[in-house]
């Protein structure tokens, strides 16, 4: 019987032992997705990021006197486990705030646990408006409003002389889905018709859904697909004729990882990418210091906009709990509410917040807590191998630096 | 004695287990439960898959799927099925006792209103609307699952070893990609939204518990990880046990000896998947959400993994392997240094798991659990024999 | 769909006539002391293909089930699906335009070779040591990304012949001593279930191959230059018969295929050439052969037969690597890239038998051809490629429950 006690004092000996959350050094969290099902490659480039933004923070002296300590949990892209390791971050390791985050779904599942326990998480690359739209009190968000993107795709799409009918072809995720249906009523609204294909994620052979494509005879594709699957399906359209070459042809934002976008695309030329964060032309300081630490760090040809997010996610959290002079939730949530960060991605507000409500702002709840202007643009690889900042960017008209080049016309 | 220690430990576990929400107080309390009632959870699946594999022989790697069956089933119930106070009007809805069940319509991911919502525009403010009750949701969730575990168990009458696993990974494959197709029911990849268990929060031993409370939903998975167990180890230790393992040391000779191969072939199936099927409804109602990536093939061979480095021929063995492995799995993801570089276990600690899964099958064939407890065992007979055999000695000496 | 009922009641009709058919023939074959191995599946097929005028004079007549009788209903029945298909859609890309059937089937054929090659390597493996590997995958991944890192970062411009050489004789190597460590048991009796402990230790070699690679060259989608390039040509003058891009041929205006694909396609049937080579006029594959048959007689006629184990096994595993190998310049790789390969590859050599080697050929262009027409002929378009994982896997299950023998196996 004495073994058993001492077995089941150990056992819990051994669990009750670790971390309390100390006041030095302060810990930040970070979501990303670092193994399968999750998006291997987002995550491990927001992971990247991150730790370079603590690393500046840390060699600008910490926070209140505190070095800060990054602590990146992985989510796998599975909600139940963003949920988890939400629970993990504030209970186990003790983080006073989060940033980070890429899936859709497990940023939904995982801001409750943190809105619950009243830590304030900065969303870096989560489109869903229900992040935002659910007005929680401590959950804040950088990454543009996936409805606002869709906007954008239909308002492109406008602009591009004898478009009459498109093509988009979306993942079946929660990225994927709600943002082509955003997209389909935005060109019904411009008066495009358009027919959506939809595609498991992990396809590799896209040959059989471009046949089905041409036969569409569409005049211009929008791609919703993320990854490495913009990849293979842009190659793969190129080398069947029906590639950014042929027609016009918008493809997701990994193609501003011009060497890797290169590398698996050699036909990629002529692409249009929606891309989010400063064009190259406005970049300040910051992003050019970010863009240099982050591409020898990581031997990556550019910084993609989700890591250039994730960077801000946490930056802009240290500059809260440096405003609020303290790590308590409350303080730092009111500190993010009144902030105005320069970070790499340019300014960042929370202008539609508990002092000016959606409805005294006129806007929908989708704006909470939501960074209003992230810089979303189009902008199109001119020239082979060219590099992701000197592509041109050419839509919208405030950040136009040159002429769209439209294929096939 | 020392054979007693396993009986001993099981029981201080159990007291343990009963006392451990009560009794520890860590910082990380939030934590430490979800980590046990997410490893009473594999230890369920684990547990079960051994009597379906360990038992039976029947290699399946459909144990996933029967499990998101249960929790989609139970899902759809809490989603589209709803007991009002008041007639709606516009959906369809079946009257009983003074309440109506109100089926509404799937909507999927678009933001459309649905006839409930319409309905409940019109109503006064009194006007209940309660979920469809959680027992029977689960129930129901558990029949979808037992369902679909007599169609597969009939199905694979006529397969064996590897067609058997091949046809169950179809069947996985298949259902993944038609939840994922079929948004309007299942909201796809976005994933079935699920109420807590305790919608209102619950009163324990005094104390109001809200509904995001860790402790209410230990003890219930608790509950059904015990049930599980004795219902598991009764029925291996049964006839049913012992017709299991003639199925499963060759089919033929017992089918000739007048073991009805066929049922029991079918029992198993069915009682195993309706276990997997209702842990699934639990766990989804206690997670809140469910998607089809649970079903993908590393998650089944996370189950297997468990069962098999615990002991496929124990079912308490296995459940102990499952418990271990998912706390393992959990703290292995703490990156160290090794020569000045750092590993990041993130990646490494699914190598390392590989790693042990190959040589615990290699070189440890009853698995780590089980054996142990073997060699507890034997080393007590072997102490045993030899001190009668002393004692035989000692006595034809005399 | 514009006349979906046409659809439904014919799929209908061909389940009711197939289950009386199963039925009934087996019962009438059975009655009259005949051979009932094939009864059943044949009188699925005449049900389905021809309802109760097939049905009857065959229950009637009861004649030799030949190889005509067991092939030629499924034809029908294929035919007898199609009219119904195109009926009930007439508006169908599938139906209305011969150009874009003729695009898909080319296409699925190309890639179907490529998957032939990969399921060949498994079949291998079931004949001679009578296991499934469930690391098949990962061997086709890794087989790309040595191309990939022999090209491109270790010995840039090695060339593609090198390089696919290369990955053969890692993927065959790895395989080799893989199944000296942790298969040996199986053939002396030490384990109780061979089969399951042969899943399960495959199974974790799966998890350690793959996240060992993703820990060592990272999660970056990476991808190889085409192995070859094609000259810009157009016969006659405005390319009406051939014309070629870089990248792309064009037969007739109508089939198009890409270079990458094509260059794949030709290395696999120079390989398999190769392989049957191999396996009908050396004395290795001669030995392969003698213990796939017979592992006794193979031993008394002086074969090793754990040596011969050691072969299929890495020859296997080297035929998935090739597969990979010539893909990665077709397709963006990563360290998961494997996982919808293997499954395709168990789903190939099941429709093809288990253990056969040309059904497993046979089986990969039917598997290709199957999902082309899956993916082209699907009419809600928001489904046609969504489903593409799951139509080789309703085969599979097609296969396992109306004849799990496959196309060519033998009895199980």
């Amino acid at each position: 019987m004495k073994t058993s006690f001492i077995l089941g004092a150990s056992a819990l000996a051994l669990l009750s032992a670790p971390a309390f959350a100390a006041d030095c050094p302060i810990k930040l969290g970070g979501l990303a997705p670092l193994s399968a099902p999750g998006s291997v490659t987002g995550g491990e480039a927001m992971r990247d990021a991150m730790k370079i933004a603590v690393d500046d923070i840390n060699a600008a002296g910490g926070l209140l006197g505190c070095p800060v300590e990054l602590v990146v949990v992985d989510t796998e892209g599975l909600p139940e486990r963003g949920a988890a390791v939400m629970e993990r971050l504030i209970t186990q390791d003790g983080v006073v705030a989060v940033g980070g985050g890429y899936h859709s779904s497990v940023g939904i599942a995982a801001k409750d646990v943190a809105d619950g326990k009243g830590i304030p998480v900065v969303f870096a690359e989560t489109w869903n408006d229900q992040i935002t739209a659910d007005r929680q009190k401590y959950i804040f968000r950088i990454a543009p409003l996936s409805s606002e993107v869709s906007k954008i795709y239909a308002q492109f799409a406008a602009t591009i002389p004898e478009v009459k009918k498109v093509v988009i072809l979306a993942e079946n995720t929660d990225y994927g889905l709600p943002a082509s249906e955003e997209t389909k009523a935005g060109l019904e609204a411009a008066g495009i018709a358009s027919s959506t294909f939809t595609v498991d994620i992990g396809t590799q052979d896209f040959s059989g859904i471009i046949e089905r494509i041409r036969a569409e005879s569409p005049d211009m594709i929008i791609q919703l697909l993320t990854g490495e699957a913009t990849y293979n399906f842009t190659q793969q359209a190129a080398e069947a004729g029906m590639g950014p070459g042929d027609l016009p042809m918008t493809c997701d934002q990994a193609a501003l990882e011009s060497g890797a976008f290169w590398q698996n695309v050699p036909d990629g030329n002529l692409c249009f990418i929606n891309a989010v964060g400063l064009p190259r032309a406005l970049y300040n300081d910051k992003t050019n210091a970010f863009v240099a630490a982050y591409t020898s760090a990581t031997g990556k040809s550019a910084a993609e906009s989700y890591a250039m997010e994730a960077y801000d996610s946490i930056g802009i959290l240290a500059a809260a709990i440096t405003a609020a002079g303290s790590t308590e939730g409350d303080a730092i949530v009111t500190a993010l509410e009144n902030i105005t960060y320069s970070g790499t991605l340019g300014e960042i507000t929370f202008p539609v917040n508990s002092s000016n409500p959606p409805e005294a702002a006129g806007k929908t709840p989708n704006f909470w807590h939501q960074f209003p202007d992230p810089a979303v643009t189009m902008v199109q690889y001119q020239e082979p191998n060219q590099l992701a900042a000197d592509a041109v960017v050419v839509f919208p008209e405030r950040y136009k630096t040159g002429e769209a080049i439209i294929s096939g016309q | 004695m020392i054979r007693h220690i396993p009986n001993g430990a099981g029981l201080a576990a159990l007291a343990t287990l009963l006392v451990f929400p009560l009794a520890y107080g860590g910082a990380n309390y939030d934590f430490v439960m979800h980590l046990w009632i997410t490893a009473f959870f594999y230890a369920i699946l684990a547990s079960s898959w051994a009597l379906l594999a360990g038992y039976g022989g029947q290699f399946s790697f459909g144990h996933m799927a029967f499990m998101a069956l249960g929790a989609y089933g139970a899902g759809l119930l809490d989603n589209y099925v709803v007991v009002t106070g008041q007639p709606t009007r516009t959906c369809l809805e079946i009257g009983l006792f003074g309440n109506w069940v109100v089926f509404i319509a799937p909507t999927g991911v678009s933001k459309v209103q649905s006839c409930l919502e319409m309905a409940q525009a019109a109503w006064p403010a009194d006007a209940t609307v309660s979920r469809f009750p959680l027992i029977l949701g689960i129930i129901f969730g558990a029949a979808i699952g037992g369902g679909a575990g007599w169609l597969i168990g009939t199905l694979v009458l006529r397969l064996r070893a590897a067609y058997l696993a091949l046809f169950t990974v179809g069947f996985s494959e298949i259902l993944r990609a038609a939840i994922s197709a079929e948004i309007w029911l299942t909201r796809g990849q976005a994933g079935l939204p699920l109420s807590p268990i305790f919608p209102d929060g619950v009163t324990l031993f005094g104390t109001y518990f809200p509904a995001t409370a860790k402790l209410p939903a230990y003890y219930v998975m608790l509950a059904l990880f015990l049930g599980t167990l004795l219902l598991l180890t009764w029925i291996a230790q049964s006839r049913i046990g012992l017709f299991l393992r003639s199925l499963r040391e060759d089919e033929d000779a017992a089918e000739a000896l007048g073991v009805d191969t066929v049922r029991y072939k079918r029992v198993v199936f069915v009682l195993t998947a309706m276990i997997a099927a209702a842990a699934g409804a639990v766990q989804g109602h206690y997670v809140g959400l469910i998607t089809p990536n649970t079903i993908v093939l590393l998650q089944m061979s996370l189950v297997i993994a468990m069962a098999v480095i615990g002991g496929l021929e124990n079912v308490v063995a296995a459940a102990i392997g499952a418990i271990l492995i998912s706390f393992a799995l959990e703290f292995l993801r703490t990156d160290f240094f090794l020569f000045g570089t750092r590993i990041d276990m993130t990646t490494w600690r699914l190598v390392f798991f590989g790693l042990l899964l190959m040589l615990t099958l290699r070189f440890l064939r009853n698995g780590v659990i089980h054996g142990a407890l073997m060699w507890i065992d034997r080393r007590g007979v072997g102490a045993e024999t030899v001190a009668k055999r002393r004692a035989g000695q000692t006595e034809g000496a005399e | 769909m514009d006349h979906p009922q046409f659809f439904f009641m014919a799929i209908l009709w061909m389940v009711i006539w197939g289950a009386v058919g199963a039925v009934m023939i087996r019962r009438a074959y059975f009655a009259r002391d005949l051979d009932v191995t094939q009864a059943r599946a044949v009188g699925v097929a005449v049900g389905a293909a021809t309802g109760p005028f097939g049905l009857i004079p065959l229950y009637l007549k009861t004649p030799e089930l030949t190889r005509r009788w067991r092939v030629l209903p499924w034809l029908g029945v294929a035919a007898v699906f199609t009219a119904a298909f195109a009926l009930s859609d007439p508006d169908n890309v599938c139906v209305t335009s011969g150009s874009f059937v003729a695009s898909q089937v080319t296409n699925g054929l190309i890639i179907g070779t490529i998957y032939g090659l990969m399921a060949l390597g498994l079949a291998l493996i079931f004949s001679i040591i009578g296991i499934v590997s469930f690391s098949h995958g990962e061997f086709y991944m890794i087989g790309g990304m040595v191309v990939y890192y022999m090209t491109e970062v270790w010995l840039p411009g090695a060339g593609p012949v090198l390089a696919v050489i290369f990955a053969c004789v890692v993927t065959f190597m790895i395989g080799a001593l893989f199944e000296r460590a942790f298969l040996t048991p199986i053939y002396d009796g030490r384990v109780e279930r061979p089969n399951e402990y042969a899943i399960l230790v495959t199974f974790g070699l799966a998890f350690f191959l793959q996240y060992l690679v993703q820990g060592l060259s990272g999660a970056n989608p990476v991808k190889a230059r085409p192995f070859f390039e094609l000259p810009k040509t157009n016969i006659p003058e405005d390319g009406s018969i051939l014309a070629t891009t870089r990248s792309n041929i064009t037969l007739f205006d109508t089939i198009s295929v890409s270079t990458p694909r094509l260059t794949a396609a030709v290395i696999s049937v120079l390989m398999l050439g190769l392989l049957i080579w191999f396996l009908y006029k050396t004395w290795w594959g001669k030995g392969l052969r003698a213990v796939a048959q017979d592992r006794q007689a193979a031993a008394v006629a002086g074969i090793n037969p754990k040596v011969m184990n050691m072969v299929a096994f890495g020859l296997g595993c080297m035929l998935a690597g090739l597969a990979g190998a010539v893909l990665v310049q077709a397709f963006s790789w990563l360290p998961q890239t494997g996982m919808i390969p293997a499954l395709r590859a168990f789903v190939i050599i099941v429709l093809g038998g288990l253990g056969s080697l040309p059904g497993a050929f046979i089986g990969g262009l039917l598997l290709g051809l199957i999902e082309a027409t899956g993916v082209g002929c699907m009419p809600d378009p928001t489904r046609a490629a969504a489903y593409l994982p799951a139509y080789g896997m309703i085969v599979l299950t097609l296969v396992l429950l109306l004849k799990p023998t496959g196309l060519f196996g033998k009895k199980i």
